[in-house]
């Protein structure tokens, strides 16, 4: 696992998911981590939530699906969808070759910001996984 | 000798481990599924563009050895050893009485009075022992797991790659010689599970990690990579070859998986003769290719139906990296015809395909 990395400028949830804080006060950006997308193998499909939808936390929104399994995608705040990345429809290998980066995967803006507070930074994420 | 505790390992296991491969079990074996930098559509385009190695040691080895061990084998296994000669191999299948599939096999016809078997890992014991309960006095049947390790080339520069080692190379698919590298015996069989160019390498236990590493440094040149069993599926399902325990098994016959190439009709004996003659004029389901237009990836055991009503399921589904759509490998009623579209429950959602005449993709295997 050494050279997975979990950026300390984000937030984590158990399911493997990152959230960014934008710059748009109240909206976040979605992703799953490295450790998910290495877990998962090659990702050949992803299915994300429309925008406009409104989630709770926990929900499942989407699917992530490789070679080898599919997985669910979960909210991991509650609030409404505002913009999903439509680059993961042609190019779904984005998720391995840049989980943080192009490979994100939705935006969401937040029914409560202090929500945020909840989530796990990098140091709680990475000694979730043992 | 080695690999007697449970998972099972291979000769190369130190190699995988060292390399970072992803393990998983394999039929009671520890074996790697990716290594790291590459993940199974790289490591399958690198067998379809250029060439690629993969520990295959799990498979099962054994001999059947003693006078007339041919016409022996031949009443027992469902293929007519007879249309090959010595120096030849066949892929043959072990059925039971009923018809159905204790195990899919290659048979290496060494001489009238020996064969080579490569069974498949889970079910190496099971032909044994039916060989042995069956084998009349003065032949033997020895299991030979653990005294051999199998080493796949895989690739259009599979030539260039042996050739570097000095080993044979060019000679008819489905034929193999015994030959020798650095005083070293190993079986060079024009034998694959990709549908590209390869061969398969049986050398010693104890010698295959030496020829393991040699192929390793032969790859490099021609940018080829060391390849999981997870690319050996995805590119065994691009051409629609069966995996034992999905598309064939007990309950699965040959004349089901349309295997019937297989099964030589006209021999008087072979075990399952009766059931699979009476199967074939009237089977209750067949195997078909199934190729996805919609988005979605079949996975086994997926419900297929056509036009609302239930028409079989899937065996092996998956993602093909050559088309970049899903695939798989159904059992349908027969009424389905190649043309049919289809659909399939994959976790709730109904999504189209194509029944189809695998393989799915070109086939280079027979190129000479």
């Amino acid at each position: 696992m050494s050279d997975l990395d979990y950026p300390s400028d984000l937030r984590y949830t158990t399911d493997h998911e990152w959230v960014r804080e934008g710059d748009d006060d109240g909206v976040v950006r979605v992703g799953i981590t490295s450790f998910a997308q290495d877990a998962l193998g090659d990702v050949v499909y992803v299915s994300l939530p429309a925008v406009g939808d409104t989630v709770a936390a926990g929900d499942a929104c989407g699917e992530v699906e490789s070679t080898k399994s599919v997985s669910d995608i979960y909210a991991p705040l509650g609030g409404e969808v505002t913009a999903v990345n439509e680059a993961l429809d042609g190019t779904p290998e984005l998720v391995n070759s840049d989980p943080y980066g192009e490979g994100w995967m939705f935006e969401l803006r937040l029914s409560n910001s202090s929500d945020l507070d909840g989530l796990l930074d990098s140091g709680g994420y990475v000694a979730s996984l043992g | 000798m080695s690999g007697t505790t449970s998972p099972l390992t291979s000769p190369l296991h130190d190699r995988h481990v060292e390399l970072g491969a992803k393990m998983a079990d394999f039929g009671g074996w520890d074996m790697p599924i990716e290594y790291p930098g590459g993940g199974v559509v790289a490591e399958h385009t690198t067998v379809r563009e250029r060439v690629g190695v993969f520990d295959v040691s799990h498979l099962g080895k054994a001999s059947v050895k003693g006078p007339g061990v041919a016409d022996f084998v031949n009443s027992c296994f469902t293929n007519d050893l007879r249309r090959i000669a010595p120096g030849q191999a066949q892929y043959t299948l072990c059925c039971d009485e009923s018809g159905g599939v204790v195990d899919d096999l290659i048979a290496y016809l060494k001489s009238d009075d020996e064969v080579f078997l490569i069974p498949n890992a889970a079910n190496t014991t099971e032909v044994v022992r039916r060989l042995q309960a069956a084998a009349p006095e003065g032949i033997e049947v020895t299991n030979l797991h653990h005294s051999y390790g199998v080493i796949a080339v895989q690739g259009t520069k599979s030539d260039e790659v042996l050739d570097a080692l000095g080993l044979p190379t060019g000679h008819d698919y489905m034929s193999f010689v015994e030959a020798d590298w650095q005083g070293r015996p190993v079986i060079v069989c024009r034998t694959g599970y990709t549908g590209e160019r390869g061969y398969e390498l049986v050398p010693r236990w104890d010698d295959a990690p030496a020829l393991w590493d040699a192929l390793v440094e032969a790859i490099a040149p021609f940018e080829g990579k060391p390849c999981g069993l997870g690319a050996r599926d995805t590119l065994r399902t691009e051409m629609g070859y069966p995996l034992h325990g999905q598309d064939l098994s007990l309950e699965i016959s040959p004349v089901q998986a349309r295997a019937g190439w297989a099964v030589g009709w006209k021999k008087d004996a072979f075990w399952g003769r009766e059931a699979l003659l009476a199967e074939k004029a009237n089977p209750s389901r067949l195997s078909r290719g199934l190729l996805v237009t919609g988005r979605g990836l079949p996975r086994q055991h997926c419900a297929v139906s056509k036009d609302g009503a239930a028409v079989g399921e899937v065996t092996s589904g998956t993602f093909s990296p050559t088309l970049k759509q899903g695939i798989a490998l159904a059992l349908l009623h027969p009424d389905v015809a190649e043309g049919d579209t289809v659909e399939i429950d994959v976790r709730g959602r109904a999504v189209e395909a194509q029944v189809v005449k695998p393989p799915f993709v070109e086939v280079q295997v027979r190129e000479s």
